[in-house]
């Protein structure tokens, strides 16, 4: 007898959970489009940005939610959020060709903050179209000021991103030291004051709008010094002459991606008990995901996303705007409200969060050699195709059945011409029960694992069944995606339901007043 | 009793029974080893003298720092030892979880480094984990750290098996209880308890107490933890189980208010986590005549928890506070009773009225400091709401304006200045937020 399967099943909400139920829908994109597939719903981006808002209102903050491009690269995506509230909703672009298509899709310029490394070619249109520049150093100050005086710019709005808060002495009473990660961006607090002298000798080319800050940790208590401590610098820049108004506290509000805790509380115990020999590996090859088994005592630490997460995104930005600050005492909610200043968030995959699925269409099942009870799956993507593992997301996919969960066993091979032997076979012997699987891909190379983890499916999948990785669109989608081995990438449709009727058109086709497949009757 | 130090009053801790109408068990005796009786508040007293012992008499008066990955007990034992003897104490924590002891090391003199929380943007090849770094910092030459390393130092389970096992033997007559429950940290005590307990008699049954996964309590660790734990051997349990902390905190006020033992929640987990365990065991020996004894340990004391049990359970420390509060008000009756003032009104009524109204800015003293109306007094809510408590901090004569960031909470208190027999107080509209958007000056000190 088998242990229970360790299902980490993905938490969907409506309307992607709808979607989900529609099974012949998706069958019939990916029979026209392909396999990999991916499908968005840029309506649920625009409610998410709805949602982080709502978090302003209860704090009575004025701001911005800039949507970090990089999460995604999809052009439904960006054209939803641009038809949002201006003063509400703007977009961070981390690169010239970002910045393009933001524009393309109907951001203004004074809507968009670059951000990231910046050529001179990205500085130069950022400037031109009036986007606010959130700087990383005084060198690219200098630099941007330059290119303003140059071609005679306006003057241009700067954030600047400061890091460092770590070894900040800063003003006392926070009473203990937090670490943080080191960071390849920013300017270190200690470095301010040269910083500020750069604002105050280009002040004729650049206007100091506010100051940045992006921590990539889960940690609340790292965040919240940094925002206080970045209230407090605003003060020193006020006594200065300088006059920001904002506070960028950056992205990082996280998602969840497992609906139920205790799956997840499963699998991580079972994973410990895996590296220390006690129960059979969890994973291609006994991976450990960073934890090791030295004399009997896990060593290391678990290089996992914490897939399931008791608050994310709005609600996270809440509990850091709530829990009071370390040296002020107040809230940093407070702060900000009482000081005046306005709030600026990064969110990316947070705030595309519930906005798409990646689809795979299974192209063969065999049994594993040494364990009849565990089967290889391939599928008609690759590891590039849905990047769970390059980000430590484990989450597992859902089966959608060839002819839908109702006529499955027959109308699967009927379909697809009972071609394979091995799968009939392998259908035997699971007995129809849960069964685990390895995920791999359709590269011409060993490491090419969907995820390295044995994933449990309620059933084994036949040929030509979809499976859909749910909730890809920050991130997992397209960031790894490529071309090698000549393999399709996946081509990208937005979705929208209508009345219960699910329309779809290509990516690049959509548009916030776009009706798919005709305007409805 | 006379000591010449206070190192000396560590260990012989009471065992007290348990009245049996409180637990209920009628076969079995239940005992508490109460180690929250050591001079320094723990258990952890035992072990942290017995493992820095060797390092502090070598190292008394030089430049070193004791170093420890704690952030409760040890810490605060290692704390006062490492003081006594003239050196540094640093404490190296993942997060400081219960505030009152964060303040409490800081007081001893603790320096608090807490290590980053997870990426967020996560890197899987990244393997250079904050632990790591740790460890390597040690290591480095010329390093002074004198490392106590409590999850793996054998002398954390001697301490036990020198001292708390064979007292607890003793003070049963020389015979060993049936039943031992601990709850699993550094799985120091349970294991050195449990060695020697199977010495002398290899019936006993250990029973060890995870904290549930998704839960917190104080001194113990989840059993994913565990298994980081150089010390811990399932072997050493007969069985494991999980305490929530609701049960904890069941467990403490059950040991408090019943026992006169001023338990921690880990003692009441231990406690909680026994009861739970015996219950059945008690059903079994019914009408056989035998009787059992058990012992469990309680960790420390109930005082440095109460922000932690505030956040779980509120009701066992809430009491309704007397006096005028403006969480008394209704929304309905601030919209009736409150007046605003526009900001143009305000302006006039600042330069022009007779008298002059008392200006009273309601936000944080460093916010004010930055930017403020002018001739305005700053009253942060929090005071604020102490002052009006007992009754009007200001004569009725004198017409009052306050001003919050955008005018709700000075609505609020207007409207309960006006109950409490105000004649003239008025909310600043939309608060200093309009002030400013309307261009209106502001000033700064």
């Amino acid at each position: 007898m088998r242990d229970a399967p360790l299902y980490l099943r993905p938490r969907a909400d409506p309307p992607l959970a709808s979607l989900l139920e529609n099974a012949p829908f998706l069958h019939s994109l990916v029979d026209a489009l392909g396999s990999p597939l991916n499908v968005l719903l840029p309506d649920v981006v625009a409610r998410n940005a709805e949602r982080f808002l709502a978090v302003y209102r209860r704090h009575h903050l004025a701001g911005r939610v800039y949507f970090a491009h990089k999460a995604n690269r999809s052009s439904a995506l960006v054209r939803r959020l641009a038809a949002c509230d201006p003063a509400a909703v703007g977009i961070d672009v981390a690169s010239l060709e970002e910045l393009r298509h933001a524009l393309g899709c109907g951001f203004t310029g004074d809507r968009v903050m670059a951000t990231g490394p910046k050529d001179p070619e990205f500085l130069w249109l950022a400037a031109t179209v009036g986007a606010t520049v959130n700087l990383d150093s005084v060198a690219e100050l200098d630099q941007l000021a330059g290119l303003v005086r140059q071609y005679g710019s306006a003057r241009t709005h700067v954030l600047v991103r400061l890091s460092g808060f770590e070894s900040d002495a800063g003003p006392g009473g926070a009473g203990t030291r937090v670490l943080s990660r080191r960071s390849r961006f920013g300017t270190p607090v200690a470095e301010a004051d040269e910083l500020w002298a750069a604002l105050e000798r280009h002040a004729d080319s650049v206007e100091l709008v506010g100051l940045a800050y992006h921590l990539d940790t889960t940690g609340l208590e790292e965040k919240g010094r940094a925002l206080e401590r970045c209230v407090l610098l605003m003060d020193e820049c006020r006594a200065r002459g300088l006059a920001p108004r904002a506070v960028d506290i950056g992205g990082g509000f996280g998602v969840g991606y497992v609906e139920d805790a205790g799956e997840w509380e499963r699998w991580t115990t079972a994973l410990s008990e895996a590296v220390l020999g006690i129960r059979p590996p969890l994973t291609w090859g006994g991976h450990g995901y960073g934890l090791r088994n030295e004399a009997g005592t896990v060593r290391g630490t678990a290089a996992l996303y914490p897939a399931h997460r008791t608050t994310a995104g709005p609600g996270y930005l809440d509990e850091l705007l709530s829990r009071p600050a370390p040296v002020l005492g107040r809230a940093p909610a407070t702060l900000l409200l009482e000081h005046l200043h306005d709030l600026y968030i990064e969110p990316g995959r947070a705030l595309v969060d519930q906005c798409g699925l990646s689809l795979a269409r299974v192209l063969e099942v065999r049994p594993m050699g040494d364990d009849p009870g565990r089967y290889l799956v391939r599928l008609g993507m690759n590891a590039g195709d849905v990047s769970l593992e390059e980000h430590g997301v484990l989450v597992d996919p859902v089966l959608l059945p060839r002819g839908g969960p109702q006529h499955e066993a027959t109308d699967g091979r009927a379909d697809h011409g009972a071609d394979d032997s091995v799968d009939d076979s392998a259908h035997d012997s699971a007995d129809g029960g849960p069964v685990g699987v390895h995920l791999v891909g359709n590269l011409c190379l060993e490491g090419d694992l969907i995820t390295r983890r044995l994933v449990f499916l309620p059933r084994l999948p036949q040929v030509g069944d979809l499976l859909a990785f749910v909730n890809t669109a920050g991130y997992v989608m397209d960031f790894h995606a490529h071309h090698a081995q000549r393999q399709p990438v996946a081509r990208t449709v937005a979705v929208t339901e209508d009345g219960g009727t699910w329309r779809w058109c290509p990516d690049e086709n959509y548009w916030p007043i776009t009706h798919p497949q005709g305007v409805p009757s | 009793m006379r000591y010449d130090s206070i190192t000396e009053a560590i260990g012989n801790t009471p065992l007290v029974r348990i009245d049996p109408s409180v637990h209920g068990l009628r076969n079995i005796d239940l005992f508490a080893k109460l180690e929250m009786l050591n001079p320094f508040g723990s258990v952890k007293d035992r072990p942290a003298w017995h493992m820095a012992r060797p390092h502090l008499e070598d190292a008394a008066g030089g430049d070193g720092t004791v170093v420890e990955l704690s952030s409760g007990n040890t810490a605060k034992a290692l704390a006062l030892l490492a003081g006594m003897h003239g050196l540094k104490f640093k404490s190296v924590t993942n997060r400081m979880r219960v505030p009152e002891i964060k303040e409490l090391l800081l007081l001893l003199g603790a320096e608090i480094e807490e290590l980053p929380g997870q990426s967020e943007c996560l890197d899987p090849t990244d393997t250079d984990d904050p632990l790591t770094r740790f460890h390597q910092a040690l290591s480095e030459p010329g390093s002074t750290y004198l490392h106590t390393d409590q999850y793996f130092n054998p002398r954390n389970v001697e301490a036990h098996a020198a001292g708390t096992g064979p007292e607890i033997v003793k003070d049963l007559d020389g015979r060993v209880p049936d039943w031992f429950v601990a709850c699993v940290g550094t799985a120091g005590s349970s294991t050195g308890v449990a060695r020697v307990l199977r010495e002398h008699d290899g019936d006993v049954r250990v029973l060890g107490l995870v904290a549930d996964k998704s839960d917190f309590i104080p001194g113990i660790r989840t059993i994913d933890e565990v298994h980081q734990v150089g010390l811990f051997d399932p072997a050493t349990y007969d069985a494991l189980a999980p305490v929530t902390s609701q049960q904890a905190i069941d467990g403490m006020v059950t040991l408090i208010r019943r026992c006169g033992l001023l338990s921690g929640p880990t003692g009441g987990a231990a406690y909680q986590g026994a009861v739970r365990h015996l219950t059945s065991v008690d059903a079994e020996l019914d009408g056989t005549g035998r009787r059992q004894t058990a012992v469990f340990i309680v960790c420390d004391r109930a005082e440095s928890y109460l922000s932690y049990v505030r956040q779980r359970r509120p009701e066992l420390l809430g009491r309704p506070r007397r006096g005028h509060s403006p969480s008394s008000l209704s929304g309905d009756e601030i919209r009736a009773e409150g007046r605003a003032v526009d900001i143009d009104g305000a302006r006039r009524w600042i330069a022009e009225g007779e008298p002059r109204p008392l200006v009273v800015d309601l936000r944080g003293p460093h916010a004010y400091a930055a930017l403020h109306i002018e001739g305005s007094v700053n009253i942060v809510d929090e005071l604020f709401e102490e002052l009006v408590r007992p009754g009007l901090p200001f004569s009725k004569r004198t017409p009052v304006l306050l001003a919050c960031p955008v005018g709700e909470k000075s609505l609020r208190y207007a409207a309960l200045l006006s109950r409490m027999g105000h004649p003239d107080v008025r909310s600043l509209a939309g608060g200093i937020v309009a002030w400013r958007d309307a261009g209106a000056p502001l000033v700064r000190e």
